[in-house]
């Protein structure tokens, strides 16, 4: 059965890209428009892993990881950073916040499915 | 007569003891300013447009060029299939050439992903700076509430109004959020695993 990824980002090309590069590798996507829209997704769905960005309106990828964290069903689900963000500072924050791991934009869909496929087992 | 030449009329007027600057003279943000600092939100936001809509067809393109390049190798599977009982070397050879061009098709699409991401990058790029300038008009327009102009010679209302510009682009900068993008090209991005 193929593994499920919660994609979000709130740019409408960015989401098109993340899951053509997805879906040609065999996942089922399921995508969200910002924190919010995620984290209703996710409490619905069985997923197996998330790929968020960080600066989105109504709830950033850093809150969405933060309440993912909380949930048991959640806990050990790997959670993806994708954004154009590549601070040190706000690294710390997300690792902080359970990250388990980080990718600048613009990513390159054979290192996306790598690191996914090294991280989803 | 704009404002800004009223102003700068009393400024010169003040020296010959003709007027002065009242608190209430917009001196630093007046209607002028204010229209120049809506224009530059104007092009702002229709770069924003252009951008958003450059993109969206790019990603159309993109994917009915995507659809076709499947199906394009279908096709050579499918010929390559028919051929083959037929041990035809001519048919056999052009087939071999098809998939190899159906081949760099595939990665130039693959490579098209990493481009076309650009649109992101650029709005938040103009979000970014739009924000920055409507925060730095309404610093000015504080800044100009709050007037202390009154009974200044021409060189103290000089001081006072570069001071009162200075105090405002001091407010926006810490005011403003970190630069969310600091990418120069379009490579590929770092990858941690944490």
């Amino acid at each position: 059965m193929a593994k499920t990824i919660l994609a979000v980002d709130d740019s409408a090309s960015i989401r098109q890209m993340v899951t053509f590069t997805l879906k040609g590798a065999g996942y089922e996507v399921i995508e969200a428009v910002d924190g919010q829209d995620a984290f209703d997704k996710a409490s619905h769905h069985q997923i197996n892993l998330i790929l968020t960005d960080i600066n989105m309106p109504r709830m950033d990828g850093l809150k969405l990881l933060e309440l993912l964290r909380k949930l048991a069903q959640y806990k050990n689900i790997p959670i993806l950073i994708l954004t154009t963000e590549s601070s040190d500072e706000i690294k710390a924050k997300g690792r902080a916040a359970g990250a388990t791991g980080w990718l600048v934009k613009p990513f390159d869909p054979k290192r996306l499915l790598e690191v996914i496929g090294k991280v989803i087992g | 007569m704009t404002e800004l030449q009223s102003v700068s009329d009393k400024l010169d007027n003040k020296s010959e003891g003709k007027s002065v600057l009242e608190d209430k003279d917009k001196v630093i943000c007046n209607n002028a300013a204010d229209e120049y600092f809506m224009g530059i939100k104007e092009d702002l936001n229709q770069a924003e447009r252009l951008v958003s809509d450059a993109v969206n067809n790019l990603v159309i393109n993109f994917r009915y060029i995507s659809k076709l390049t499947e199906s394009h190798h279908e096709m050579v599977l499918a010929i390559e299939r028919m051929a083959a009982p037929e041990g035809n070397s001519c048919i056999n050879e052009l087939l071999e050439k098809q998939m190899v061009i159906a081949n760099q098709i595939e990665q130039e699409l693959e490579m098209a992903i990493t481009s076309l991401q650009f649109g992101d990058l650029v709005a938040q790029l103009l979000a970014h700076t739009t924000r920055q300038v409507e925060m730095l008009n309404v610093e000015l327009q504080r800044i100009d509430r709050q007037g202390g102009w009154q009974g200044k010679t021409e060189s103290e209302a000089l001081d006072s109004i570069h001071s009162g510009i200075s105090k405002a682009v001091d407010v926006v900068k810490n005011k403003s959020k970190k630069k969310p993008v600091v990418q120069q090209g379009m490579q590929m991005g770092d990858v941690e695993v944490f």
